[in-house]
């Protein structure tokens, strides 16, 4: 057994497990901690993948931002803990079948597919100078430039979308609305007020 | 020469056009001069033609002057064919044209619509002309057409008389039913020799001999539907009952349209068609039988009416059966003859008729009229000479032709051959019969016409009376004239095919010897005395004991219904036709259109998608985990299915 | 030696468990989203397993991209779920199926 066997084992393990108690914690906010430990786990992978760069982003951006924003609205939102469990044990028995279903397909499909060590093979690992930035970069600079300009005008429509949906107040416009004025009628704008005579006597 | 053609052609209709469009503008005497030169010039540019091509013997002239369209390898244009046939229905055409013109300017003379008959006329001359100088069957199947139309508009000239409109919507709609079954002649014609034009498709007809359609000889079928084409515009039973409708219309139109030039239109295409016909043995025992039937049948007719223009009406009717019997047993020649002949003398006589009608201030019944023949002297000479050429004495234009068709049928060896023989010569005494009957009870005998317009009484004007004259000429000494050199001096040669094994026509040129010869001979010949026993029995029951005619009406009821009620073929068509197809769009409307189109298949439509939609609507239920799970759920069989359909391969 | 249908069959479980969650969970919006995340983080580890065995690295730039939308996505998500939360008073998905037809 190679080292990298033994830690793929043991970071996959945790990676399962920790997605599984996810979905079956009761509380909100653990289950956004073991999405954490998820994540982290998830890097290790990638690490073991070489795939340096994106492991690290993964845990700055996705752990450090994403899932600090989930922790900010659990802690924000009520999360009625009563309702919210009523139904749990009533679909549980299917959800757990047709997901074992798929998997055991996965697993028949990839197993007899073209994915085996043997056709597919070892890919030479690259030396203690290989720069995975680097690599990246000189693909995404060039070839990829246009899906990247893209993505980052995805990000300003979210940021926008984000502030148009959520903001409170109107923008203070003097803004008239024609419909409203010319439905108007004399009762909205005037009504009558009776004068007590008593007082009338009294002023004079 | 293409320019004396186009002026022919071109002439009446320069005429009808200019007349029809400012007729009020330029008064009366100024339109019928203008549509009266230019059907003169047509005449007298036809005689030259006629002196070109037949006594001069030139070449056919065939060309296309325009080509209207062009589709894929069709072409159809506008083209002149021009022999001796044409020549010969040129001429025909427009001098009768001509005589109707100079009459109409008296009989019209207090009609409202004066200047719009003329146009109308001169119209119909220049479709006439555009039919018989056609070299292409699209060109004749249009002036076909456009003297189908004219003959409606002039059938309902009176348009204010109930009885006219009803007799023109009749005529033109049976002849629509000869035109459609015309029209599949002509898209068979296309069919078999991928051309409409004549020359084009009479050298291709040796290829149509062995072919077969729907079972029979394709060359029977094609001839057979170009011959309900002449059927209905030739009026041939079944489709002859329009003819009588169209006394409705002025008597000069009965002249010219329905005596001496349209009627013969069919006539006149079967003799054009002459290659073609001759292949198709059935056919032409089919056109001799109808030809036949139609000769007798409508002749007997002729004898019970009672109107005067009806019986002349009937005449043609009987007379074109003895044009087409001569189609059927291949004598073209001797049928175009009887056409010319006929032409003269039955134009003759129902301008003489109209003469009559003028005279009684438009009283047609001919139970009250009677021993006119000292009041009108001209008008009776006239008729007289016409019915003498009607009825076959010899010596006359009509005995020579129609002698020439007994004839022929005589030798003819189609089958039933020997029936239509009967027929012909039967005919033969009935013509006799009831031309004479007409002419006795009109101008002789003791008067019956009322009193006060028997006051006013007087021969009709001179534009009525000199084209009497000038027709009843020809009626006398064309026969005389022209039977040698027509039938057997080759003047139609060139225009006609007969072949070989049809040879009615050889044995008649055996028999012949000189037209004088024939005029001797007659006295030995069985038409001769049909012809004399008709007359004699006419004088009898109309002047010499009437009142033997009122005891065989009574004593023979049913036949005197039979023939009253025209053999009810008016009633058959009203009853079947008109009545069945009223019944038809009433079962179409509340069957089809009301329920299968709009209940089923519209309202239906739309109650199926909103079925549909009710029953997918609660899928979507506003749950997203529902969404979710419906995809997960799908994801799951897809995957199976892949592996399933992979047979298995997955083990091992 | 660790081939790919390794990393693969991983990924597919973790796909699957991810799908479970939503299944399970689905009452709570915060829960499902969080279970998309695991699901998008399944599927990441494959583009970068499919990387890496086939050398070559445009599975890593997908695997950019999809962090990039991924990210769009829950800021979106959630301000969608905050004002949910401020127009019904709760998070409760019984709440949320107007769109029923």
């Amino acid at each position: 057994m190679e080292f990298t066997s033994i830690l793929f084992y043991v970071f996959s393990l945790f990676f399962v497990g920790s997605s599984f108690v996810m979905i079956t914690s009761r509380n909100t906010a653990k289950a956004a901690l073991w999405l954490i430990l998820t994540f982290f786990s998830a890097a290790s992978l990638w690490l073991l993948l070489e795939a340096e760069f994106l492991a690290i982003t993964l845990i700055l951006i996705y752990v450090g931002a994403v899932m600090v924003l989930f922790m900010f609205v659990i802690k924000m939102l009520d999360t009625e803990e009563s309702t919210l469990r009523a139904q749990f044990t009533r679909y549980l028995p299917l959800g757990i079948f047709v997901s074992l279903v798929v998997i055991v397909q996965m697993a028949l499909v990839l197993n007899a597919g073209p994915f085996d060590l043997e056709s597919v093979g070892m890919p030479e690992q690259h030396g203690a100078s290989y720069s995975n930035i680097t690599a990246i970069a000189q693909q995404l600079y060039t070839v990829y430039v246009y899906p990247f300009e893209l993505a980052a005008i995805l990000l300003l429509i979210a940021i926008i979308a984000a502030i148009t949906l959520v903001h409170r107040t109107q923008v203070n416009s003097k803004k008239q609305n024609i419909t409203e004025q010319i439905n108007v009628q004399a009762k909205d704008r005037m009504r009558f007020a009776s004068i007590n005579k008593k007082s009338k006597k009294e002023s004079k | 020469m293409l320019n004396i053609y186009l002026t022919i052609v071109l002439a009446p209709l320069i005429g009808s056009i200019v007349v029809g469009l400012a007729g009020n503008q330029l008064g009366r005497t100024l339109s019928h001069s203008i549509t009266i030169l230019g059907v003169a010039i047509s005449t007298v540019l036809s005689l030259y033609v006629f002196n070109h091509h037949v006594l001069n013997d030139a070449d056919i002239f065939n060309q296309n002057i325009y080509t209207w369209m062009q589709i894929g390898g069709l072409n159809i244009s506008v083209g002149f064919l021009v022999d001796n046939l044409t020549s010969v229905m040129l001429v025909v055409v427009s001098f009768v044209s001509l005589m109707v013109h100079i009459y109409t300017i008296g009989y019209m003379h207090d009609d409202k619509g004066y200047t719009k008959f003329f146009s109308y006329i001169s119209l119909f001359t220049f479709a006439m002309f555009t039919l018989v100088i056609s070299n292409n069957f699209m060109q004749l199947f249009f002036g076909w057409e456009a003297v189908g139309l004219v003959s409606y508009l002039l059938i309902g000239f009176w348009h204010h008389k109930e009885s006219a409109i009803e007799a023109n919507l009749k005529a033109f709609l049976v002849n629509r039913v000869g035109d459609f079954g015309f029209l599949l002649g002509i898209a068979l014609v296309l069919m078999f020799f991928g051309t409409l034009d004549y020359a084009e498709a009479f050298s291709q007809k040796d290829q149509i001999i062995g072919q077969t359609l729907f079972g029979g000889s394709a060359i029977t079928v094609v001839c057979l539907l170009l011959f309900v084409g002449a059927m209905g515009k030739s009026a041939q039973v079944p489709l002859h009952v329009w003819l009588p409708g169209s006394m409705e219309g002025p008597t000069p139109i009965s002249a010219l349209i329905h005596a001496a030039t349209m009627v013969t239109a069919g006539i006149f295409m079967v003799s054009r068609m002459s290659p073609l016909f001759e292949l198709s043995d059935t056919a032409l025992m089919v056109v001799m039988i109808i030809g036949a039937i139609t000769a007798l049948f409508m002749g007997l007719l002729g004898i019970v009416q009672n109107d005067i223009k009806r019986v002349v009406a009937y005449s043609t009717l009987s007379q074109l059966g003895y044009m087409t019997v001569a189609l059927g047993v291949s004598a073209y020649s001797v049928a175009i003859f009887h056409l010319m002949t006929h032409a003269f003398f039955k134009a003759l006589l129902f301008l003489a008729a109209g003469s009559v009608i003028v005279a009684l201030h438009h009283e047609q019944d001919i139970r009250k009229m009677g021993g006119l023949r000292k009041k009108m002297p001209i008008t009776y000479i006239t008729s007289l000479l016409g019915t003498l050429a009607l009825i076959g004495f010899p010596g006359f234009a009509g005995f020579y032709s129609k002698d020439m068709i007994i004839e022929a049928v005589h030798y003819s060896d189609l089958p039933y051959a020997g029936w239509a023989y009967v027929a012909v010569l039967i005919g033969v005494f009935i013509t006799a019969f009831y031309s004479l009957r007409l002419l006795f009870l009109v101008f002789h005998g003791e008067s019956r016409v009322d009193s006060h317009t028997e006051e006013h009484l007087h021969e009709t004007g001179s534009s009525i009376t000199v084209p009497l004259i000038l027709l009843a000429i020809p009626s006398v000494v064309i026969g005389y004239l022209t039977i040698e050199p027509m039938l057997f001096g080759g003047w139609l040669d060139n225009a006609i095919t007969i072949d070989s094994s049809h040879q009615a026509v050889a044995e008649l040129k055996g028999h012949f010897y000189s037209a004088f010869a024939l005029l001797t001979h007659s006295v030995v010949t069985p038409p001769f005395w049909m012809m004399v026993g008709g007359a004699v029995s006419a004088w009898v029951f109309c002047l010499y004991r009437p009142d033997w005619a009122d005891q065989i009406q009574s004593r023979f009821k049913r036949t005197n219904y039979v023939l009253n009620s025209l053999y009810g073929f008016d009633r058959l068509n009203d009853i079947v036709f008109v009545k069945g197809s009223v019944k038809l769009g009433n079962l179409l409307w509340k069957i089809s259109d009301m329920t299968l189109i709009d209940k089923v298949i519209v309202n239906g439509s739309a109650k199926l998608a909103r079925y549909l939609g009710v029953l997918i609507r609660p899928v979507q239920t506003g749950y997203v985990y529902h969404y979710a799970f419906f995809m997960i759920v799908s994801l799951m069989l897809v995957l199976g299915w892949v592996l399933i359909a992979s047979d298995y391969s997955f083990f091992g | 030696m660790i081939a790919l249908s390794d990393y693969l069959i991983l990924s597919s479980i973790v796909f699957c468990i991810g799908l479970a969650g939503i299944f399970i969970n689905r009452t709570n919006i915060i829960m499902i989203l969080m279970c998309v995340e695991l699901i998008l983080a399944a599927v990441n580890t494959n583009f970068i397993a499919f990387s890496f065995y086939g050398s070559d690295l445009a599975g890593q730039i997908f695997v950019f991209f999809i962090l990039t939308v991924a990210a769009a996505e829950v800021a979106i998500g959630l301000a969608i779920l905050t004002l949910m939360y401020r127009n019904r008073g709760s998070i409760d998905i019984d709440v949320t199926n107007t769109l029923k037809g």
